[in-house]
């Protein structure tokens, strides 16, 4: 264990490392029953495809509930408790979810990738990939923006590897999947 | 009487060279600030419903309780839980803390994913709200945290996050009531604004709110996906393809660091970026960065020091000059002798007998008189060249020698006779070569004195002619220069024409049956033509690669250059090529190296950066997106488009432009605020009135307006309880004017 500043020396370290642990202090506050569920640990990615797909499996599955009919109502009937509870559920979920589809296709919904910014409608100022300066020319070879003939010796002189890395601070790079 | 007063051009126009750099700035070191002590006192007076304000951001998680002036706690979002295999312990350093110790630091995880807002490691989560609620000295007596809690999340944020979340603090921490928030309105609200649009560009994302009475308009919110993390991976990124030998590296804190220092926002970039690299004042806009060096050590010999080193060769030259002159003169005396002995033994020859003196001679090793004789000259002739040297008095009479057998035919001769003959032969052709020699140099000396009469002539005649003939040739000489470059260079690139004909010469050289075929045999007979040698000039590359002859074109292209320097009245300083190829004006020094030379042995200066375009380049990407390849409008655009099109039809929208409110630590740029300004006054319509103003604490704003939310009576509706958690179900969600809604 590397102490970090030279002042200090490893017994001083260590002192210094007990103080801030706290893997060894008591957290009487947390419940110890509490287990976590597994594989919380989710990217913004994984979650957007969780839920799309969730939406996505629901739908396929389901035929048009009727809810849409109008039912006539029955004022014979008691109570209005479905005598088949399960089915009762799958109904209630169903609903919701076209309710939801429904105020989705008419109201605007705030999701985490709906209120992305739009690509600009603006025209791109095109800027020289080494120095930043703007860039009148474009270099059909690499495909680098320069700023002047300069610059353009250098670009000649740069090999694939720094090619691709100016690329890649554009976002022009070549991925190969 | 006239005065003329002459124009006096200065002797040379390059740049004037710059003083030393004022200040070298280095890399910060890690942010360790400090044990952080626990504080009871605290949670033993409040109330049951004085809450615990987290603000929990991507750059820092600030907490403290709600009726506090500044959060207590303010530490970035990391979690170092590791086993020591040496002590055999479990180890969990969060925050700051674990930039005190080097595992530590490589094993941190960050909360948040990097480039997005959302929760992404719960672990490191987990860990966060247990130090937080360490060190707000909460015991636990009832099993669990018994103070309500006001946490921020981000705009729009995912069902599923704030699901875990819930789960977290209801679950596993026990709180009995939790309420979420945006940050920037909490901030908004803090800093008493109702209507306009909350700009809050943070540390892993920029968002666009309107506000409209309070009441955000979260329709017509916008996120641009970049802030002061992904500017510092660009930055990262920038250095490291511009100093791609730097040796040193530098970590995502300071890089941080260099940015919070360094960086400003241009009001206007194109010109200003040009501007940048200008040579006036260059040393003032240029930051030199230091990194730590070892230096490299060259032991220099003081003044004195040389001076008697210089002294002591020469003495040791000059006795050795003397020991040589000293042997010399002994040698002379010694075949003098010898000299004087021989022709003893001639004399005594001359009277002995036949027998006699075929003894003597061959005491002395002599085979018959003639050597003997021939022996006598050449000591005669020794010794007198020695003696002319030294003494230099007598002359040599240079008498062309003789070959008398030469002429007579071999049958005549014996084999004595035959043996002095081919002596006589030998002689004469090395007499006769040397004499060529001789007179070859004598031509070529005269030659060169005749063309440099010839050329004075010419000069004389033609002055313009003559400027013609020499301003084509230093451009030929020049082209010989380019061309020998772009060989270089090409035959470095493995693929080109150069390159690859090279590598056919060497396989061809290599293999043992070469493609060319001598006609009749193949015995290899690679050398006896003397050109076949140059086939190792032409393959030689890089060091092995004759050196001499840059040095000619070199010296022959600054020799043509004085020529016309002299002679030509329109060939001035600047058009040499020295001038042309200057340092000084060279963009990319400027960009590199700033404005002081750059010596590739020094390693303190490998071992420096300069940041001088990236100063104004890094934040302007929040306005210009797509120089990072972001493939997003720039705030200016966004809130053009919101306030035109979008919010068109709301009544009161002008309103929105009269309040544009600046948070979050990304806008704390020099420069952002007027830039924003002008930028907006240009696309919106002219009578709109436009004010743009800055939070009065960007970055802890949010965290004392969520504790002044907090503290309103009010704000409690808000608040979901443990009861409504269980009964309802992660996904419920209370809205209120500064958070999110249901989606």
């Amino acid at each position: 264990m590397a102490p970090i500043t030279t002042a200090s020396n490893e017994t001083n370290h260590q002192a210094l490392l007990d103080k801030l642990d706290i893997a060894k202090i008591q957290k009487p506050f947390r419940n110890p029953n509490f287990k976590a569920p597994q594989r919380r640990n989710k990217s913004v990615k994984q979650i957007l495809s969780d839920a799309s797909r969730r939406e996505a499996s629901l739908l396929t599955t389901q035929n048009n509930s009727g809810a849409s009919t109008p039912m006539p109502v029955t004022p014979t009937e008691a109570g209005s408790l479905h005598p088949n509870p399960a089915q009762a559920s799958q109904d209630l979920s169903r609903l919701v979810l076209e309710k939801n589809q429904k105020a989705a296709q008419t109201g605007p919904s705030v999701t985490y990738t709906s209120i992305a910014a739009a690509p600009s409608t603006r025209p791109k100022k095109r800027y020289c990939d080494i120095t930043g300066l703007p860039a009148p020319y474009r270099d059909s070879k690499t495909g680098l923006y320069y700023h002047n003939k300069e610059v353009y010796a250098v670009i000649r002189g740069l090999s694939t590897a720094q090619i691709q890395e100016y690329l890649a601070l554009r976002g022009a790079a070549t991925v190969l999947k | 009487m006239v005065h003329y007063v002459v124009d006096i051009k200065p002797v040379s126009r390059r740049n004037s060279p710059k003083p030393a750099p004022k200040r070298l700035w280095t890399a910060s070191d890690p942010p360790y600030d400090g044990y952080k002590p626990v504080d009871t006192t605290t949670y033993h007076t409040s109330t049951p419903d004085s809450a615990i304000v987290i603000d929990n951001g991507s750059s820092a998680v600030r907490a403290g309780w709600q009726f506090e002036q500044a959060p207590r706690l303010a530490f970035p979002p990391l979690m170092a839980r590791y086993v020591d295999r040496k002590l055999n312990r479990k180890f969990c350093f969060i925050g700051s803390d674990l930039y005190a110790d080097g595992t530590a630091r490589g094993q941190a995880k960050n909360v948040y994913e990097p480039g997005s807002d959302i929760v992404n490691n719960w672990d490191a989560q987990e860990g966060v709200l247990d130090y937080v609620f360490i060190k707000l000295g909460l015991d636990g007596s009832r099993g669990a945290v018994d103070r309500p809690v006001v946490m921020t999340e981000p705009l729009a944020n995912l069902g599923y996050a704030r699901k875990v979340m819930s789960e977290l603090l209801f679950e596993l921490y026990g709180v009995p009531s939790v309420a979420y928030g945006i940050d920037s309105l909490f901030s908004y609200a803090y800093n008493r604004g109702h209507n306009g649009i909350v700009v809050s560009s943070s540390y892993m994302s920029t968002h666009l709110i309107p506000v409209m009475d309070s009441k955000p308009l979260l329709a017509h919110a916008t996120r641009l996906d970049w802030g002061r993390c992904q500017s510092a991976e660009y930055l990262m990124k920038l250095l490291k393809a511009k100093y791609p030998t730097l040796p040193g590296k530098l970590n995502d804190t300071q890089v941080e660091d260099l940015v919070r220092q360094h960086c400003y926002v241009s009001q206007d970039y194109s010109r200003d970026s040009v501007a940048f690299l200008d040579w006036t004042g260059l040393e003032d806009r240029d930051v030199v960065v230091q990194m730590p060096f070892t230096e490299r050590v060259e032991i220099q010999k003081t003044e004195e020091e040389l001076a008697r080193a210089a002294e002591k060769r020469k003495e040791g030259g000059r006795r050795l000059q003397e020991q040589a002159a000293k042997m010399r003169l002994e040698k002379l005396i010694r075949k003098e002798q010898e000299l004087e002995y021989y022709k003893e033994l001639q004399q005594k020859l001359a009277i002995a007998t036949k027998k006699e003196a075929k003894a003597l001679l061959d005491a002395e090793d002599f085979d018959d008189e003639a050597q003997l004789e021939k022996k006598m000259k050449e000591m005669d002739k020794s010794i007198r060249k020695a003696r002319n040297k030294d003494v230099g008095d007598v002359e040599e009479i240079e008498e062309p020698p003789t070959y008398p057998l030469l002429d007579t035919p071999d049958e005549e001769l014996d084999e004595e006779g035959l043996k002095q003959k081919r002596q006589q032969r030998l002689l004469k052709a090395n007499h006769d070569a040397r004499a060529r020699a001789k007179a070859e140099k004598e031509r070529e000396k005269s030659r060169l004195v005749e063309e440099e009469r010839l050329d004075a002539e010419k000069r004389a005649t033609n002055l313009e002619a003559w400027v013609e003939e020499r301003r084509v040739e230093r451009q030929a000489m020049i082209q010989r220069i380019k061309d020998r470059d772009r060989l270089k260079a090409d035959l470095g690139n493995r693929k080109s024409l150069a390159s690859q004909m090279r590598m056919k010469s060497i396989a061809n050289l290599a293999s043992d049956n070469p493609k060319k075929r001598r006609r009749g045999g193949d015995d290899d007979n690679f050398g006896a033509d003397d050109a076949d040698w140059g086939i190792y000039r032409a393959i030689a590359t890089g060091d092995q690669s004759d050196d001499d002859d840059e040095e000619d074109l070199n010296a022959g292209l600054k020799n043509i250059e004085a020529q016309l320097l002299k002679y030509d009245p329109n060939f001035t300083e600047d058009s040499t090529r020295d001038a042309q190829t200057d340092w000084t004006k060279s963009l990319m020094h400027s960009f590199l190296r700033g404005a002081w030379p750059y010596d590739a042995e020094n390693q303190k200066e490998n071992n420096q950066f300069h940041l001088n375009v990236e100063r104004i380049r890094v934040p302007e990407i929040v306005f210009q997106p797509a120089l990072a390849g972001l493939d997003q409008a720039g705030i200016v655009e966004i809130a053009a488009d919101m306030i035109t099109q979008r919010l068109s039809d709301i009544s009161g929208s002008g309103d929105l432009l009269k309040d544009i409110f600046l948070t979050g630590g990304n806008t704390m740029f020099k420069g952002f605020e007027e830039r924003l300004q002008v930028e907006l006054r240009a696309v919106l319509p002219a009578e709109s009135t436009l004010t743009v103003r800055g939070a009065g604490d960007p970055v802890l704003d949010a965290w004392r307006g969520a504790a002044q939310w907090a503290s309103t009576p009010s704000s409690r509706q808000a608040f979901i309880t443990r009861e409504e958690y269980m009964e309802k179900g992660g996904d419920y969600i209370k809205e209120h004017n500064l958070g999110n809604a249901y989606i």
